[in-house]
């Protein structure tokens, strides 16, 4: 049992050790600015998980807050001087809150739909921004886009603040993950997920839980777009407000399971990581998408549920055939307790658990 | 005393169908009190209408001596007002033990806390010992039986610590032992104080458990008396009779 319960932790720090130690291997900047774009992605299908995964609510509109918050960047510095190349990455917090603050009223209202209405709604919304940042010229440039000075970084580890910046994000993801699925939060979340009507039935504060998973979840997914925005140096209405980003979060946190800690990050990962590796190896010819596509289909006709969830089944069996094996007081599945009843239940049995 | 639950007037159309047609009843306090009458008499709707689940189109509810008209199901459950489905719902992917927590009306607080704290632990212990569901506390509800999951929606709103609990036909669609079970944990709530309000069908459970009973056809009230005059009553006989 012990080990079971360290197993969590411990796979944690090994994974972001390995991430923080990756630079300090001389890898190539096109690998290493991969993986900054594998981090953000990363970070953002975990985020959009909180409110796509746990809470049920499939939003299409989290590439909106991606774009707000890499106008919020860009446009703080049109009006501020840069005085160190840190500087930006300080800001983020609050482009986390402004992007929160916005989400609170957009969330009260989309979220009073469910499903597939929700999902146009915020797809809706994704096409609203869009068209903003086009056509707000005295605030967004237009068509012209904004751009954000040149980090002073040296250009052999240029990479290195927005990748550690990216890991802190991730660490901070997932702890908010994690410490949802620990807590009653995250109880309340499963339920509303589950069948809405009756968990508010049985006083779960459901519009709470909603709003609090949007507004976080927006908040993390505009930071990254910030970080984009000093990234890239530049930043366009079409690729700020990007449907493609919204599809590639939504594919890769289905990958890897949704409602789960690491499915999220593991699709970012796989996709991630495969789509650019892709992309560079077969050129400019867009026939990387298709190989993409295939991934894509391929592992969710085999793990429907997702790569993490598949997993956890198995192993949740394969454990409980164990500890019958072991003579274990636990019925080992479904059909033994369906056959019997609370009545005919062995007094030897009770008490366990 | 006063009623624990009072109907007036109750009113709700869907379309054309007039499913609940000015229904008014009274529940007295520490009652089991039966609510019987044909298919789509309107049994399910009125439970609705009273547990904040569907808004009446006209009409009063009061519990407690309190108008409760409108108020939200949510809110009503916290009030000590709760209620189970005719087809039992419960979170299937929620353990057992999780699907009792969930109920337990958590303030603002508490929602940060662990999510089965130590003290979750020992209250919903004691209430799956009570309803012998202790050796399944850490299956998922969909690994449940049907009669199960029945049992596991009641032991579940006994959480909020309800003075009234509606239940929409506790034994449909269950074996015969379990409908004992059924029977047995009702007698042994209602001992402890807790009123009841029951659909049913089955008339040999409704005449040994419940005392009042009353009868609806058509989306009103038609009959409202002890168990042993129903049976011969000319009006309750014609509703599942005639038309
Ligand atoms: N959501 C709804 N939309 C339209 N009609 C409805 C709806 N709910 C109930 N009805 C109709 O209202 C009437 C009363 O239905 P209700 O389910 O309340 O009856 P009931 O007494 O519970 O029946 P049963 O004993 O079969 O459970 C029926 O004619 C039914 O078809
Ligand atoms: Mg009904």
């Amino acid at each position: 049992m012990s080990s079971r319960r360290y197993a969590g932790p411990l796979r944690g720090v090994v994974f972001f050790a390995l991430l923080a130690s990756l630079p300090s291997f001389n890898l190539a900047h096109w690998v290493l600015n991969i993986l900054v774009f594998t981090l953000m992605y990363a970070v953002m299908s975990s985020s959009w998980n909180l409110v796509g995964g746990f809470a049920g609510y499939p939003s299409l509109g989290h590439a909106a807050f991606f774009g707000i918050g890499a106008y919020a960047m860009a446009l703080w510095f049109q009006h501020h001087a840069i005085h160190s190349g840190y500087e930006p990455f300080l800001l983020l917090p609050l482009v986390g809150l402004l992007a929160a603050a916005i989400g609170l009223p957009v969330a009260v209202i989309a979220m009073r739909t469910r499903s597939d209405v929700f999902a146009i709604v915020t797809i809706t919304l994704l096409f609203v921004t869009q068209t903003l940042a086009f056509n707000l010229r005295g605030l967004t440039n237009g068509a012209q886009g904004l751009s954000i000075a040149a980090p002073p970084f040296s250009a052999g580890t240029f990479e290195r603040p927005f990748y550690y910046t990216l890991i802190v994000l991730l660490a901070l993801a997932m702890g908010i993950t994690f410490g949802v699925m620990r807590s009653k939060l995250g109880l309340s979340l499963a339920a509303v997920r589950a069948d809405e009507d009756k968990a508010r039935g049985i006083g779960v504060r459901v519009l709470g839980v909603k709003l609090l998973s949007f507004s976080v979840s927006v908040g993390l997914t505009a930071m990254v777009g910030g970080i984009w925005a000093y990234y890239e140096g530049f930043i366009y209405p079409q690729f700020a407000v990007d449907p493609l980003v919204t599809i590639a979060i939504v594919l890769m946190t289905f990958l890897g399971g949704r409602a789960t800690l690491w499915g999220p990050v593991l699709g970012a990962f796989i996709l991630e990581t495969g789509q650019q590796t892709l992309a560079y190896s077969l050129g400019g010819s867009q026939f990387y998408l298709i190989a993409y596509a295939m991934v894509f289909l391929l592992v969710m006709l085999l793990m429907p549920r997702g790569i993490v969830p598949s997993i956890q089944d198995r192993l949740r069996q394969r454990r409980r055939r164990i500890e019958v094996d072991a003579g274990a007081p636990r019925p080992s599945s479904p059909r033994m307790t369906r056959s019997s009843d609370t009545r005919s239940s062995v007094p030897a049995l009770k008490g366990h658990g | 005393m006063a009623a624990l639950l009072e109907v007036q007037n109750l009113v709700k159309t869907f379309g054309t169908v007039r499913a609940v047609d000015s229904a008014s009843l009274v529940v007295e306090p520490n009652t089991i009190t039966a609510l019987i009458g044909p298919n789509g008499s309107g049994k399910t709707t009125l439970f609705n209408l009273i547990t904040g689940y569907l808004p009446p189109d006209s009409g009063r509810v009061s519990f407690r001596g309190r108008d409760i008209t409108g108020s939200d199901a949510g809110s009503l459950y916290r009030r000590g007002l709760s209620r189970t489905f005719q087809q039992a719902r419960v979170f299937p992917a929620l353990t057992v033990q999780e699907n009792l927590t969930v109920a337990a009306g958590y303030s603002w607080g508490q929602l940060f806390g662990r999510r089965l704290s130590r003290s979750d632990r020992e209250r919903v212990g004691e209430l799956l010992e009570e309803f012998r569901l202790g050796h399944v506390a850490d299956l998922f509800a969909s690994e449940l039986s049907y009669g199960q999951r029945k049992l596991l929606e009641f032991a579940a709103v006994l959480m909020s610590s309800p003075s009234l609990i509606m239940l929409d036909e506790p034994t449909a669609g269950v074996n015969p032992v379990m409908i004992e079970t059924m029977e047995h944990h009702i007698r042994q709530r209602h001992a402890a104080g807790i009123t009841f309000l029951i659909v049913e069908h089955d008339m040999t459970f409704v005449m040994r458990l419940c005392n009042p009973v009353i009868v609806l056809d058509q989306g009103r009230e038609i009959f409202a008396g002890a168990p042993a005059e129903v049976q011969n009553n000319p009006l309750v006989l014609d509703a599942y009779l005639g038309s």
